[in-house]
């Protein structure tokens, strides 16, 4: 496979590209790795690498891939081959690393037994289960006690056949065992949260199993990949990790004119635009836009930015092939201003950061120039031939996700409704009137289990309503949610328009009679609506009910949180004079008798001192 | 060995070997011992063979590799071009 590898797009290393190839990512892999480590604000993990062949390799690439993400990995490795005893016997060494991600790199060698030739189907499930058991085995055990998010690779396919074409048919074949695996490992993930496969079975047919395997790196070094295959290995891992701690895109901006369909709209007409079945180019642009729903329906939002006359645009979305319509995007820019004011506009419109946002556009002038004003954006060099621009996506792992939960899937939604809630405000007599007439009701509760994926979730993506900036993993939250050392609040809100979501979180640590909030974040969709003051209402009732007198509210500024810098002043808190390091404290005495700060929400749960636990 | 792959040159081998061990270009001369050199280790060699593959250069005997103890002895195995460039 072409390598082909990612492009950083942080501050100053704007510049900085990973090589596009195996030999040259492996020469510069010293000087790559001291440049990324200058990018400020790295995410620190720690990473257990669990190898059945020898792992030194992947370690080496995957730590690029991180630190490209933006996430510094520290690393346990497991001695060859070793990934099972060191779980089993309960390596000390391991255990004292407290991973927060184990990464299980097995392959098909390190199947314990295949079925023998003619076994019975009988024998050959009986195999898959004792082979299957032995794995889950494992899992349990870190699960239970490490708490860490496991990354399993499924396997990948032997690239000699003595069956020649019956492995394809016959049960008792290598080739059918491995799938039966690989269909047992998916149901496992399916149904255990904190389980993800890194699913080397399709990355080694896409590398292709003669390019995947390198004799002699497996006899020389146990290596069971070859170098070519470890850096797409790497960079599948890593975007896994990078989901995990939300820092995967959210938003995808399109240019209009050859990049949804071939031709220009105000030039050419919509009947002449070249899209459909009946033109080779044309058949490129529609797949095009079937992948680019695809990604809408999963929860991936867009929007258009194009330099056009906005009826133009707009009737090019009335082409009768056109599977993309205008009601897709929540965001349309359309006029003749610089693309990278109309895209700062679409991020300030949907209340996300730009470095959540992907533009692809044919033009490279556009995208040299949104790429040079707009570092934080991810402009990937899609070329001029549209039936490579999903290609270039995909390489990407732009939109990687480590699940899709209900609030992805409504997000479009979400952002559609906030168009029409902003042309709604407009007929109000003060914005009062407007908060009141759009009947709010939340949900704020304790953490519960079936929040616990979206919660985290937030927590590693909110960056501007977001008082602390810190991040939790997993595991971490849940553990919190079990604790009756803190206080855990998430918040829902709906409106007249549909319903936000899970759209705040709090977490305070409880010591005596004081709670300190390590974390209260909101997200930016549901800005200026008072829920601020809905969870502190609920803050303050948790607070009567435990007979905690004091809250303590953290502000650690960072460079995207400026706007909440005054909120805890806004509460009526005191600021505190003792600071720890950048950490600003302030003071709230908790009244016995409370009033209500919020005026326009209506709680549609009562907040109950209990943890998820209970 | 394929008739097609040709030697590095001593100075293109050198310099290569410098940035897989993250050193400054211009530092190995190639009388320095493997074991005092802070990056060599399984990884660095793995992208030694890898480097030689692509350069179409002749291949690099991981086994044969045990039996080196300084860059000169890498220069040797790699049967590299001292003719100048």
């Amino acid at each position: 496979m072409g390598s082909e590898i990612n492009t950083l797009h942080s501050g100053s290393l704007k510049a900085l590209r990973l090589p596009s190839s195996a030999a040259d990512l492996m020469r510069q892999r010293q000087s790559l790795k001291t440049e990324l480590l200058k990018q400020a604000n790295l995410i620190p993990t720690r990473i257990a690498i669990l190898g059945g062949s020898t792992t030194a390799e992947v370690k080496g690439m995957l730590e690029l891939f991180l630190l490209a993400q933006g996430i510094q990995p520290s690393f346990y490795e497991s001695g060859y081959n070793r990934y099972s005893e060191d779980v089993l016997f309960g390596n000390p060494d391991l255990w004292n690393f407290k991973p927060d991600v184990v990464f299980i790199h097995t392959t098909w060698r390190n199947i314990s037994q295949f079925p023998e030739v003619m076994e019975s189907e009988t024998a050959v499930e009986q195999d898959v289960q004792r082979e299957m058991a032995r794995f889950e085995s494992l899992w349990e055990k870190i699960h239970l006690e490490m708490g860490a998010l496991i990354i399993q690779n499924n396997f990948d396919l032997p690239h000699l056949r003595p069956l020649g074409n019956l492995e394809a048919s016959e049960s008792f074949s290598r080739v059918n065992f491995l799938q039966r695996l690989n269909a047992e490992f998916a149901k496992y993930a399916r149904s255990h949260s904190r389980f993800l496969i890194n699913d080397i079975h399709y990355l080694s047919a896409q590398v292709g199993l003669n390019a995947w395997y390198g004799r002699t790196y497996w006899y020389n070094f146990h290596m069971a990949l070859s170098p070519t295959a470890t850096v797409p290995l790497a960079q599948n891992v890593a975007a896994i990790v990078k989901s995990v701690y939300g820092k995967s895109k959210k938003c995808l901006v399109l240019d209009l004119d050859n990049t949804l369909w071939g031709g220009v709209i105000g030039d050419d007409g919509v009947q002449n635009l070249i899209l459909g079945r009946d033109h080779p180019v044309g058949e490129a642009f529609l797949d095009f836009q079937r992948y680019v729903k695809d990604l809408q329906r999963r929860g991936v939002i867009l929007a258009v930015c194009s330099k056009n006359e906005i009826e133009n645009a707009k009737e090019g979305f009335s082409h009768p092939d056109s599977i993309l319509k205008v009601e897709d995007f929540s965001a349309f820019k359309v006029n003749w201003n610089p693309k990278p004011e109309s895209i700062r506009e679409i991020a300030s419109e949907l209340n996300i950061g730009l470095d959540s946002l992907v533009f692809v556009d044919d033009n490279p002038a556009e995208r040299a120039l949104v790429a040079d004003q707009l570092p934080e954006v991810a402009v990937p060099d899609v070329g001029a031939d549209v039936s490579r621009f999903a290609e270039a996506l995909e390489r990407e792992h732009y939109f990687e996700v480590d699940k899709v939960v209900q609030d992805d899937l409504n997000r479009s939604a979400y952002y559609n409704a906030n168009g029409q809630r902003s042309s709604y405000q407009s007929g109000f007599r003060d914005y009062d009137e407007f908060l009141a007439s759009l009947e709010m009701t939340a949900e704020i509760a304790s953490f519960s289990s079936v929040y616990l994926e979206r919660i985290t979730q937030l927590i590693n993506k909110t960056n501007q309503f977001n008082l602390t900036t810190k991040r939790y993993t997993s595991a971490e939250v849940e553990s919190i949610s079990r604790d009756p050392g803190f206080i855990t609040l998430y918040g829902r809100l709906a409106d007249r328009f549909g319903d936000n979501g899970l759209v705040s979180v709090m977490i305070g640590r409880v010591a005596d009679d004081t709670v300190e909030l390590d974390l209260w974040l909101m997200s930016c969709r549901v800005l200026d609506r008072e829920m601020e003051f809905a969870m502190f209402d609920a803050l303050v009732e948790q607070c009567q009910a435990r007979g905690i007198g004091k809250i303590v509210g953290v502000y650690i500024p960072s460079k995207k949180n400026k706007m909440v810098a005054r909120h805890y002043a806004g509460l009526d808190f005191t600021r505190l004079n003792e600071t720890s390091g950048d950490r600003q404290l302030w003071h709230y005495d908790v009244p016995q008798a409370y009033s209500m700060r919020t005026r326009f929400i209506c709680r549609a749960a009562q907040t109950l001192p209990t943890t998820a636990s209970d | 060995m394929d008739q097609n792959r040709k030697p590095m040159t001593r100075e293109k081998f050198l310099a290569q070997m410098d940035e897989i061990l993250g050193l400054r270009p211009g530092t190995l001369k190639g009388h320095e011992k493997l074991e005092d050199l802070k990056n060599w280790d399984s990884t660095a060699l793995i992208s030694l063979i890898v480097m030689a593959e692509d350069n179409n250069s002749v291949p690099i005997a991981p086994d044969q590799v045990v039996g080196c103890s300084t860059v000169a002895d890498l220069l040797r195995l790699a049967q590299v071009d001292v003719s100048p460039s």
